[in-house]
């Protein structure tokens, strides 16, 4: 009896131990998504999205340069990022999955994930920004799509590994070709798990600022052309919330707020399709 | 041995390595075309790694090695020069456990017909209605064939895998303990289907279940550490096995 009350003591420690510093974690999580909510819907809106920043000094403006720069970097970092995370992902399952390269690989792309972003950034910057003399959209959809590429191919090679090897044999029995067996056999079993990583994936990059300062840094006005420094929402953020003016704090709360809901939604809908996956077995 | 029947398929001095692991010593074995061959012994005697030997399953993973020769239809299917992809679709394989593919109950079915270049709507419908029909899941599943096959019970799915097999109208089908995680009814439907199919396809089967080997097979051949002990007519190995091995095993005095 002395012994399972002493368990029961201890044991109301341990679970008293960790709620206090889940609570703790929280508080801060929701402390900042609440202020950023309430600062945010105050100063959000129309204009945010469909001006163009005023001159330093004027009243008024907008962020359009900045949403459409966002768009357009990100974009084109998934179009290039994607392929490269599946199909690595793929070798790395599939065909490399017992050779040296592809545990080399493997390896690798485990330490890029935890490379600090900024080091992505600066890479990018001696690669492609110094010698072409110039800041670029292309610059900066290149650094996030390095930062996407080790993520969605873990993902994706995890999510592949998990389909078991008895039904890659069933479909080699049939007399599929390694390369069906992979499309339309794997890839059908993977597919929840493999977009889920590439949504949580978009939600990662989707809020990077250091790599872009090195890279596609900022234009105030607005630009479609990828060659040219770009803006981007979270660097403008960045400049506006360290800025001199009350109305610039004011738009880098809004801009904020509209960010943080663009990767609430991607994070939301990642989970939503795992467990859309998982209800409808 | 099998007197002067036709003979589909047959190996000659067959060995198999797993990297430098021998699993299988040099067998000879003849299945006459349309019989069902039944593969005895004890757990671990190669009766799976024989089978896999046929539709080259083996040459999936590094370091296996073939030795001997496998004929079929005259021609030595472990030679280099062996299109493995059509080999495998002349002889099916059913594993133990239920292998459904992540799709639809009908999806299943036309994956193997698109595979073999079949691509009108109608005639993929029509085979694998009669795919589904000569696996006798035709009636249970019917109003469900655009429903996930993981939804079907264990039994369900393995005749499914069975319907898969033939849809694809193959020469020789394999099957390896097909019925052992099933229960009495669906193993009896898989048994009556065998016996069915032996009038178009040539069947060997691994089991570890006395009755049903004595029950189904023409043939049966009982495997210990590798080696083929003894192989001869099922009634024949049932009732007055040469060999002391065989026997011990067949009536259940086994070490
Ligand atoms: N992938 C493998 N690598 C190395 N050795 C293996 C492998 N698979 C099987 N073996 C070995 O080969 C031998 C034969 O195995 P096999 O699976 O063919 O036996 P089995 O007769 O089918 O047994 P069971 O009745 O239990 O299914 C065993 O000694 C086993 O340990
Ligand atoms: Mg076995």
């Amino acid at each position: 009896m002395e012994r399972l009350r002493k368990r029961k003591i201890q044991n109301n420690i341990a679970i008293g131990f960790s709620l206090l510093a889940s609570i703790i974690g929280l508080f801060w999580l929701v402390f900042i998504l609440f202020d950023v909510l309430r600062h945010g819907l105050s100063f959000f809106d129309l204009n945010l999205f469909i001006e163009d920043p005023a001159p330093p000094g004027f009243e008024g403006g907008g962020m359009r340069n900045a949403f459409i720069g966002q768009f357009m970097i990100t974009g084109c970092a998934i179009v290039i990022g994607i392929p490269f995370g599946i199909l690595g992902g793929t070798f790395l399952s599939e065909y490399g999955r017992m050779t040296k390269i592809g545990r080399l690989i493997s390896v690798i792309s485990d330490i890029m994930i935890s490379v600090p972003t900024i080091v992505v950034g600066t890479f990018i910057y001696s690669l492609m920004v110094k010698p072409l003399g110039h800041f670029s959209g292309w610059a900066g959809s290149v650094s996030l799509a390095m930062i996407m590429i080790p993520v969605t191919l873990r993902t994706t090679e995890d999510m592949m590994s998990l389909v078991p090897w008895s039904i890659r044999e069933a479909a080699f029995a049939l007399g599929a070709p390694y390369y069906k067996v992979i499309i339309q056999v794997v890839y059908r079993g993977a597919i929840a798990g493999i977009l889920t990583g590439i949504l949580l994936s978009i939600a990662r990059i989707a809020g990077e600022t250091a790599p872009l300062l090195f890279t596609s840094f900022n234009n105030s006005f607005i630009s479609l052309n990828m060659e040219e420094p770009m803006a981007s929402l979270t660097v403008t953020i960045f400049q506006y919330a360290t800025g001199p003016y009350d109305d610039w704090h004011a738009m880098a709360w809004a801009a904020s707020f509209v960010i943080i809901l663009a990767i609430l939604l991607l994070t939301v809908l990642g989970r939503l399709l795992v467990i859309f996956k998982y209800s409808s077995k | 041995m099998p007197g002067n029947k036709n003979i589909k398929l047959y190996s000659k001095n067959l060995s198999f390595f797993y990297g430098n692991n021998q699993a299988v010593f040099d067998v000879s074995i003849e299945i006459p075309q349309h019989s069902i061959v039944a593969m005895i012994g004890p757990s671990g005697c190669g009766k799976t790694t024989f089978l896999r030997c046929f539709n080259r399953m083996h040459d999936l993973y590094p370091g296996n090695r073939y030795q001997g020769e496998i004929f079929f239809d005259n021609q030595n299917i472990l030679s280099k020069n062996i299109d493995v992809t059509l080999l495998r679709s002349k002889i099916g394989m059913v594993f133990q456990k239920p292998t459904p593919f992540p799709m639809s109950i009908s999806d299943n079915i036309s994956y193997g017909l698109k595979l073999n270049g079949i691509k009108n709507k109608t005639e993929i419908k029509d085979r694998v209605e009669s795919a589904l029909r000569s696996s006798a899941l035709w009636k249970e599943v019917k109003d469900r064939l655009k429903l996930p096959a993981t939804g079907l019970s264990g039994g369900q799915q393995q005749r499914l895998v069975i319907a898969r097999a033939l849809a694809v109208e193959p020469q020789v089908m394999l099957f390896d303990e097909p019925t052992s995680a099933l229960d009495p009814i669906s193993t009896s439907k898989i048994e009556e289907l065998a016996a069915e199919l032996k009038k178009k396809v040539t069947i060997i089967i691994v089991t570890h279940n006395m009755q049903q080997a004595a029950r189904i097979s023409d043939y049966t051949a009982f495997m210990y550490m590798g080696k083929l002990i003894e192989y001869d007519e099922t009634n024949v190995m049932f009732t007055n096995p040469q060999e002391k091995l065989s026997e011990d095993y067949i009536t259940g005095r086994f070490g």
